[in-house]
């Protein structure tokens, strides 16, 4: 379904337009994936962290702790909503109510963005709760970047969009991962979220070197890294988020912040979930890491 | 269909049902060969989906062990795919899937205690409501009392089961080995909630349980005293129904009193 033609204006000056009056999110500084087993501790202490990104579905419920968690925790920090759900390139219709859900959540907690995934998640009335992958092809572009403004003006906001790591790729491809990315954010005005780890283990699994896909990234649309741990498989490599970053992933940050200067870094560990002090040690690496490439003088970006 | 529609529907379907279609569009990586790369998504499906019922049902897991509860988790994952994008609603149909799938259904402790562990998972994060106080109750005149409708706190929910599930599931809470499961003559009556942030239940005596669902049904105090003088000592009847209220106040069953009908 092309639903381009529902929308109030998508001729090329309206989308420049679009570009032009969204205002870039701000740069927040280092910040770390809230997870439950961290609750108590992050309440109690007030941790030196400078925001936090949580998972939109965690909390897109009827009530009770969770939500009231959250509650406490953005009067004290920035917070950004991050889904897994959103199924942004699924060619199936979209799904109003989730959408209606992720609104009425957005409107609680005040978020400085809403980001997902770019990928699907299932067709056929199905939800396979996995961030699954597309061809990159014009067809695919022209449909996600509808969909994307779709889900913009059904939002009043700017989206932002992850790049997922991925395990295959598909025979139709006419274009590579980080040109459909560019062209997306261009053409829909949406942000990018990129994934430091995402590249690494796509870049590893698909025989390409990631700093190719990284200077494929337009240098002006990236308002938040993601940083995160895998499981090297010796042929490939699964994104598990359950092991620290590891160190290509962080010289490949080095060249990230390099290409995009400062932008909002996290950690971000979703299983093998440890103690909160051993991540805050990621997160003032990757603060120590910033301060240090982006030093006056060494700023390229 | 277009060219994309249809690549998604094979993609997906080789995930669900093992169908090779996809395979033909996908390409070999550099170092290894297409039918495992996409078996990662093919893996990932399947234990996602298990690892999420695991955790909604911590409790069935240490009952039924690794093993047997990964094979009754695979096998609820084919037969009910999951159909809302919150992972958080995926294991909602499981007490209805173990009632009426064999083997589980010879064994209605299997979805007694995942019926028992579902309510307490809807309690945790059901709706928020005003809690109603002792307090609040003092302030109606004592010849008001028998108009008394009262409104239970969203998140209570009545559970029957018939099977000896308080003790397994406590037992299992504790660490401690359960007792064998046992068939009740009569089904015991639970009664889950949240207190607080903490979800709850509790057993109810037969009187209680009538006195509750009928509150809930919005008949007023004085016919729930006269319901109650049906089960035991009639001219008890008002002080054990005035004992339960107080009982459901003071644990935060509920949320609302009023003289209106």
């Amino acid at each position: 379904m092309n639903v381009a033609s529902r929308l109030p204006d998508s001729s090329a000056a309206a989308l420049a337009d679009r570009q032009k009056d969204a205002v870039k999110p701000p740069f927040l500084g280092f910040g770390l994936g809230l997870r439950h087993q961290h609750y108590d501790e992050i309440l109690a202490g007030n941790p030196p962290i400078d925001w936090f990104e949580v998972i939109s579905e965690n909390y897109m419920l009827p009530g009770g702790q969770p939500l009231r968690v959250l509650d406490q925790i953005r009067e004290r920090y920035p917070v950004v909503m991050h889904g897994v759900s959103l199924s942004i390139a699924s060619t199936a219709p979209p799904n109003f109510d989730y959408l209606q859900a992720l609104k009425d959540l957005a409107r609680r907690v005040e978020p400085k963005w809403v980001s997902d995934h770019l990928c699907w998640t299932g067709v056929h009335g199905k939800n396979l709760h996995d961030l699954l992958p597309i061809p990159y092809t014009e067809e695919a572009l022209d449909h996600v970047v509808s969909r994307v403004q779709l889900v913009q003006d059904f939002l009043g906001r700017a989206i932002v969009l992850e790049n997922v790591s991925t395990y295959v790729q598909f025979n139709n491809s006419e274009m590579t991962e980080w040109e459909f990315l560019a062209e997306l954010s261009r053409r829909s005005g949406c942000w990018l979220l990129f994934d430091v780890n995402n590249v690494y283990v796509s870049a590893f699994n698909h025989g390409y070197d990631p700093h190719t896909f990284l200077n494929g990234i337009p240098r002006d649309r990236v308002v938040q890294f993601h940083m995160a741990g895998h499981s090297h498989m010796g042929t490939h490599i699964i994104d598990t988020h359950d092991h620290p970053v590891c160190e290509d992933v962080w010289d490949l940050y080095v060249a990230a912040l390099k290409r995009f200067g400062r932008v909002s870094t996290m950690i971000e560990r979703d299983d093998n979930i440890p103690p909160l002090a051993e991540l805050l040690v990621e997160v003032k690496r990757t603060r120590e890491i910033a301060e240090k490439v982006l030093a006056p003088g060494q700023h390229a970006g | 269909m277009s060219d994309f529609a249809r690549q998604q529907s094979d993609f997906q379907r080789g995930i669900l049902s093992g169908d090779d279609t996809v395979l033909a569009e996908i390409l070999d990586s550099p170092k290894e060969k297409r039918e495992t790369l996409y078996g990662v998504y093919r893996y990932a499906y399947g234990s996602r989906l298990v690892e999420a019922m695991r955790h909604d049902h911590e409790l069935l897991h240490a009952y039924l062990g690794d093993e047997m509860f990964d094979e009754m988790g695979h096998a609820y994952v084919k037969a009910r795919p999951s159909e809302h994008p919150n992972l958080r609603w995926f294991s909602r149909a499981l007490p209805e899937f173990l009632k009426s799938t064999a083997p589980y259904c010879d064994h209605p402790v299997l979805s007694d205690l995942a019926a028992l562990e579902k309510a307490l998972n809807d309690a945790f994060d059901g709706k928020d409501g005003p809690v109603l106080t002792l307090t609040d109750m003092a302030g109606f005149a004592p010849e008001a009392w028998a108009e008394l409708r009262f409104k239970p706190h969203p998140t209570a929910a009545r559970l029957d089961v018939s099977t000896n599930t308080s003790a397994i599931w406590m037992a299992l809470k504790n660490d401690e080995t359960p007792p064998d499961p046992l068939a009740l003559e009569q089904p015991s009556r639970l009664l889950v909630w949240r207190q607080d942030t903490t979800p709850v239940f509790r057993e109810l005596a037969a009187e209680e349980a009538m006195m509750w669902d009928e509150a809930a049904n919005d008949i007023p105090f004085g016919v729930l005293c006269a319901m109650l003088a049906t089960y035991d000592d009639p001219d008890g009847a008002a002080a054990r129904g005035a004992g339960y209220l107080h009982g459901w106040v003071t644990a935060g069953l509920l949320t609302g009193a009023s003289t209106g009908g």
